[in-house]
């Protein structure tokens, strides 16, 4: 069922690896999900009676993905002590480590779009904190200049180690045409090991986005996702944690804000897989003009995962009448040594804070403007990276200022 | 000086088939004066208060809500011409009409999470000295302004919401820093209220107090206050009875008070009485009006009432 047999082919992906020198373990691997494109299937999807949201297998890839236009500018930040390297030169320098690491997260044939994109991807980012590092502020920024891009990013944490890393994308020059990006992340969590994972996917709203970011995490370790989504067209992306370690925690934190014709399709979920694991997810999303949202959160609590807490909360704003929105909080348990809570709303700026705000004297549109941009401090208290906070704060404030 | 009237104000609620609540309501009140509302539960008292503030959800059928404002009202450098003493509340938004110096007080008031008190406050401050500013420019300036709007950003503020607003506007920072500490202090609030979000988590006596802090900062003409006493003990009823006078005493603000109990009015002693029922003003007296109804309930006046009619 590939969707993509005219444009790709194995000549494709062995042109892509012996262009870069990778050596035959990798080039085997983009074989092995190139050959699994036919055998997975789409990303699952939020589907409500008679109504698929996001319908991803109908999108034209034909058109969008050309693997030789991959053409991106890319800037690093980081503090020494911790290596943060472009992919190809992670591999040269650090082979047996991103040997190791390199899809053991995030598996290649988790479906057809992490197959197409472990085929095709052509730039990257190893972030690699050894053993009690407490490495700050690591930041990515990339910027997409050609028809396609197919992104990777790994982050690996020793026993101890600690890392904020902030990953951001955006578009340069605009092309005629819709466009296709696609970024997949792994991040080993070790013992006892802290990591903050923020990203800001502000890509041009031309561009159709794929994002899975998925982390395992080890005994005491932490790690942190701030998913925040602003730009694109089309907005797939989902965040995972795999709390295998004893007393291992994760915190996902999720922020969007669509209009005009945006689509957002957000998924955030928790496996507890082991003893006194801790899971909170928040997400808080706006949606205005005609835009349209659906969020799924899933909290997985195995058989062997005594001692779990584990909490959802999800509220998506309307700002206008034609927007839509959907939101799907699951909650799965198999250990009745258990405290958890989900849910999820979706609503309108509420009319009795706005009459309280203008009857002190401000003016309806700027309490309006007040209250969303308070609707997102839940969020914005969790951001470590001021660069990040300060940002949202910013597009938010774009957004709601551009309004009629 | 500055009256707040009602003329046979008549209201219902604003949908297909709403319910009539107001039948007519003539009420008066000038600076400086304490006015006591009571009456039973569904009698209008609230209804009337939403109404002069400009709630959404009532629709007035007839009537009049007027302020007059002195030359003065706003200031000796604030000349009000002759003109503009008098508007109708009711062609006016809200926020217009706290500009006008309309306030009320809450008997709920809302929970605000992400916007901070210190903020929320300056921005309202600020938001009404603009409004009043335009609401009394004349034709001229008024062209003027709206071609200077228009290079102006829109409508936010420049900072995060977590830190509050940058220094812009008539009332400064640290201006208003100073203002608020010292309002707090006068009704024994802790500072720390400032840095939190507006009313969250509030207990119900906090939200009371919030309330009168507010009005003390934005020193309003006519202050509406929709049962400021119910919920709160005795020390904090006489913290904010405290903030009440001083609302009459120093900025001379006229109140009109809604309450059901003749309990705050030993703190905050009325001029005048009036009660409500069924969506009219049936009989207005002195402070020993709250008393006989301390003493004697309502029958007595339904009675009367009815005997009129």
């Amino acid at each position: 069922m590939s969707v993509l047999q005219e444009t790709i082919s194995e000549e494709t992906v062995r042109e892509l690896s012996e262009a870069r020198d990778e050596p035959d373990w990798l080039l085997e691997t983009r074989l092995d999900a190139l050959e699994a494109l036919d055998d997975v299937d789409f990303p699952d999807v939020i589907r409500t009676p008679g109504r698929m949201w996001t319908n991803l297998a109908d999108l034209d890839y034909e058109s969008m993905v050309d693997p030789f236009s991959q053409t991106e500018t890319k800037e690093w930040e980081a503090d020494e002590g911790i290596d943060v390297l472009p992919f190809h030169e992670a591999v040269e320098h650090e082979e047996s480590l991103v040997r190791d690491a390199f899809g053991s997260v995030v598996d290649p044939e988790t479906n057809h779009l992490t197959a197409l994109s472990t085929a095709l991807f052509t730039t990257g980012t190893v972030v690699y904190v050894p053993e009690g590092v407490d490495a700050e502020d690591v930041t990515i920024r990339t910027t997409m200049n050609g028809r396609s891009l197919f992104n990777y990013t790994l982050v690996v944490t020793e026993q101890s180690a600690s890392v904020t890393i902030l990953e951001r994308q955006d578009s340069g020059e605009d092309l005629d045409g819709a466009r296709y990006y696609s970024g997949l992340t792994e991040i080993v969590g070790g013992e006892n090991a802290y990591v903050q994972y923020g990203s800001l996917q502000d890509l041009d709203q031309t561009t159709y986005n794929y994002q899975l970011k998925e982390a395992d995490i080890d005994t005491y370790g932490t790690v942190d996702f701030i998913d925040v989504n602003i730009g694109s067209r089309l907005t797939k992306a989902s965040v995972e944690s795999h709390l295998n370690g004893d007393s291992s925690e994760s915190k996902m934190v999720g922020a969007f804000y669509g209009h005009e014709d945006q689509h957002f399709d957000i998924d955030a979920r928790v496996w507890h897989n082991a003893e006194h694991t801790t899971a909170d997810l928040v997400t808080r999303g706006v949606i205005d003009d005609e835009a349209r949202s659906v969020y799924e959160g899933v909290q997985n609590v195995g058989a062997g995962a005594w001692d779990t807490n584990s909490y959802q909360r999800e509220n998506t704003l309307m700002l206008s009448d034609e927007s839509e929105a959907d939101a799907s909080p699951k909650l799965i348990i198999n250990n009745h040594d258990t405290e958890a809570s989900h849910s999820a709303t979706v609503g309108q700026v509420d009319q009795q804070d706005l009459f309280y705000m203008t009857s002190r004297g401000v003016d309806e549109r700027l309490a309006r403007n007040m209250l969303v941009e308070g609707f997102y401090v839940p969020v914005l208290e969790e951001i470590e990276v001021e660069e990040l906070r300060e940002d949202l704060t910013e597009r938010v404030r774009e957004r709601l200022q551009s309004r009629d | 000086m500055a009256t707040l009237e009602l003329k046979n104000l008549h209201a219902e609620v604003a949908e297909e088939g709403g319910e009539t609540i107001l039948r007519g309501v003539d009420l008066e009140v000038s600076s400086g004066e304490i006015h006591a509302l009571m009456g039973p539960n569904g009698s209008g008292k609230s209804t009337t208060a939403k109404i002069i503030a400009g709630h959404p959800a009532y629709e007035v059928t007839e009537g009049e809500v007027l302020i007059h404002l002195g030359a003065d009202e706003f200031g000796e450098d604030f000349d009000i011409p002759e003109e503009k003493r008098t508007w109708d509340l009711l062609d006016l938004e809200p926020n217009e009409r706290a500009a006008l110096g309309v306030f009320l007080a809450f008997q709920y008031p809302a929970e605000i999470e992400g916007v901070t008190m210190v903020n929320f406050l300056r921005t309202a401050l600020n938001a009404k000295l603009e409004e009043r500013e335009e609401l009394f420019e004349d034709e001229d300036e008024e062209a003027e302004a709206e071609a200077e709007a228009t290079n102006e950003d829109a409508a936010g503020y420049e900072s995060s919401p977590m830190e509050g607003p940058a220094d812009e506007g008539e009332v400064g920072v640290a201006e208003f820093q100073e203002l608020l500490a010292e309002k707090m202090e006068q009704l024994d609030m802790d500072e720390r209220f400032a840095q939190r979000y507006l009313n969250a988590g509030f207990s119900g006596g906090e939200k009371k107090q919030n309330e009168v802090l507010q009005a003390a900062i934005l020193e309003p003409s006519v202050a509406v206050l929709d049962e400021i006493d119910s919920g709160l003990d005795i020390d904090r009823l006489q913290d904010v009875s405290r903030g009440i006078n001083a609302l009459r005493d120093e900025t001379g603000t006229g109140i009109l008070q809604i309450t059901h109990y003749q309990r705050i009015l030993d703190y905050v002693e009325p001029d005048h009485v009036h009660i409500m029922l069924d969506g009219q003003v049936v009989k207005s007296g002195g402070p020993e009006l709250a008393e006989q109804l301390e003493d004697e309930g309502y029958d007595w006046i339904r009675e009367e009432a009815f005997e009129a009619a």
